[in-house]
């Protein structure tokens, strides 16, 4: 683990640069200017967006603003995925700075997920944060910290305090030697041309006979078609903080290295760019 | 390093080259530009307001800027008080991770001593063992050195043996010829006996007759019975004898 910290700092730091634009039917004073900013790939849109919230305001009238919520090429995104997984899913392949629109108007209430503070985003960091543990440790983890370890989890996101949140996330990432891994691996996989949100199901990180189970293994269960073909040929581009693991890499490992805050390890199955 | 290891290391640096580092720069600064620019505007507000209220005081210096540049320092002020606190707290949390390490340490030699101390219990059962194996082989030799001796004897005893009953054969053989040899002259005796006895007989039926001739009877000499009896008993336990000797030599 210790050996691997500059992966957790790289992924832990990871930043997408975007360019937040009004949407054009939004009644504005004056001319609104678009706003840049490095987005964190960990944390959530409505946590990070109060200043675009505030720049845009400005030319609006009080009346006008409604809910903020954004837009991507006409997908709404979801606030309650991790901004990398949106970028990874949506947006990866295409030109940057990442250009999100924003809306105040017309909230796509069968898409998204109201968030009218801060306290949505906590409540839903810290049940994801349950679930994975569930799966992990039979929740004895989580169940023994106390409020104030939690309390520092979410404030180690919300802050970008890497070293506050590790300082209690390593004890969510530790297992027995005996056991060589966690009961079952946290996983999400996203795909952009299924109807459902997501797969997730138990899988182990040993296999029966002892062996570890790598990524290529989870998909050969879970979505064999995200694998390339006999001849070769690949299709699909298997994207976890938008980079590509090799198939071999160990799923225990990823799962302690590559997984967001939350403690799921989000993986984006894409269609490979034929350009 | 394992090659997965490397490519996912390799892979987040090549994706911060694209994805961050050509724009940090850029939008840090905006973002400072913006900041910077938020705080005069405010502050400019809230010198008019109060300007508003007692101009022409203090013509010959310019108390807004002087102003400006106060509120400019105190926000630094705050900010880096900000900064403080934050080292500080990240300097609580190194110093609680370096003691969670130190137990680790404590906790990762505790358990190398007893797998030191299982390894050497261990190591001496294995000497043991390997004791027992040499005294059992040892063993096993000799017992494989006493199992061919015996095997060898064996082998003598069955050839002894065939020899014996080869010999017991022959001497059969050899008794069986006696004893024909003996059957047949027992036969030629028997026979010559025959003969003679009938020879006898009428000889002594011609001695009785002529004997009688004068008391008009034919009757056998008592001493001519008792010799033919006497001769015939003498031959039977001669032959008796000869049996049991033949016997005790086989």
């Amino acid at each position: 683990m210790a050996d691997d910290k500059d992966v957790l700092r790289d992924v832990w730091f990871g930043r997408i640069p975007t360019c937040f634009t009004l949407n054009q039917d939004e009644v504005t004073e004056r001319e609104a200017e678009p706003y840049y900013l490095l987005l964190p790939r960990v944390s959530y849109l409505t946590l990070v967006t109060d200043k675009v919230k505030k720049h845009f305001h400005k030319v609006m009238r009080a009346e006008d603003v409604e809910e903020m919520w954004f837009e991507y090429e006409g997908t709404p995104l979801k606030w309650h995925y991790p901004i990398g997984v949106l970028f990874d899913l949506h947006a990866s392949n295409t030109v940057l700075p990442w250009s999100i629109i924003v809306h105040f108007k017309n909230f796509p209430d069968r898409d998204l997920l109201h968030c009218p503070s801060n306290s949505v985003i906590e409540a839903h960091f810290m049940s994801s944060i349950k679930e994975a543990d569930a799966l992990k440790h039979k929740s004895q983890v989580v169940n023994d910290m106390q409020k104030k370890d939690h309390k520092q989890l979410w404030m180690g996101l919300q802050n970008d305090k890497f070293d506050q949140f590790w300082a209690m996330n390593r004890k969510l990432m530790e297992y027995s030697t005996e056991d060589g891994g966690f009961r079952y691996i946290p996983f999400r996989i996203y795909q952009t041309t299924s109807d459902r949100p997501f797969i997730q199901k138990l899988f182990r990180p040993v296999s029966a006979d002892g062996s570890m189970h790598t990524l290529g293994d989870l998909l050969k269960e879970m979505d064999p078609t995200a694998l390339p073909n006999e001849g070769g040929q690949k299709r699909y581009q298997v994207v976890i903080h938008g980079i590509e693991p090799l198939l071999e890499t160990p799923l225990q490992w990823l799962s302690e290295h590559l997984s967001h805050p939350d403690n799921f390890l989000h993986i984006c199955i894409i269609p490979t760019p034929t350009d | 390093m394992s090659s997965w290891r490397n490519h996912v290391r390799t892979s987040l640096h090549q994706r911060d080259k694209v994805e961050k580092v050509p724009y940090a720069g850029v939008f840090t600064c905006l973002s400072q530009l913006e900041e910077r620019y938020e705080i005069r505007k405010q502050i400019l507000d809230d010198l008019l307001c109060k300007s508003l209220g007692r101009s022409g005081v203090d013509k010959g210096k310019d108390p807004r800027l002087l102003q400006l540049q106060l509120r400019e320092s105190e926000h630094m002020q705050e900010k880096l008080s900000q900064t403080v606190s934050d080292l500080t707290t990240v300097l609580y949390l190194k110093e609680a991770e370096l003691q969670y390490r130190q137990a680790r340490v404590s906790l990762y030699r505790q358990e190398a001593l007893t797998l030191a101390r299982r390894s050497n219990s261990q190591r001496a059962t294995l000497s043991e063992l390997q004791h027992t194996i040499e005294c059992q082989s040892k063993e096993l030799a000799d017992l494989q050195a006493e199992v061919r001796g015996l095997k060898k004897a064996l082998a003598q005893a069955r050839r002894e043996k065939e020899e014996l009953l080869q010999r017991w054969m022959d001497e059969k053989r050899v008794e069986a010829d006696r004893l024909n040899k003996y059957n047949d002259t027992q036969e030629r005796w028997q026979r010559l006996a025959k003969q003679l006895k009938k020879q006898l007989r009428i000889e002594i039926g011609k001695e009785y007759v002529v004997t009688n001739t004068w008391s008009g009877q034919t009757e056998m000499l008592p001493t001519a019975i008792h010799w033919i009896n006497s001769t015939t008993e003498i031959r039977r336990v001669h032959s008796e004898r000869e049996h049991v000797s033949t016997v005790t030599q086989v």
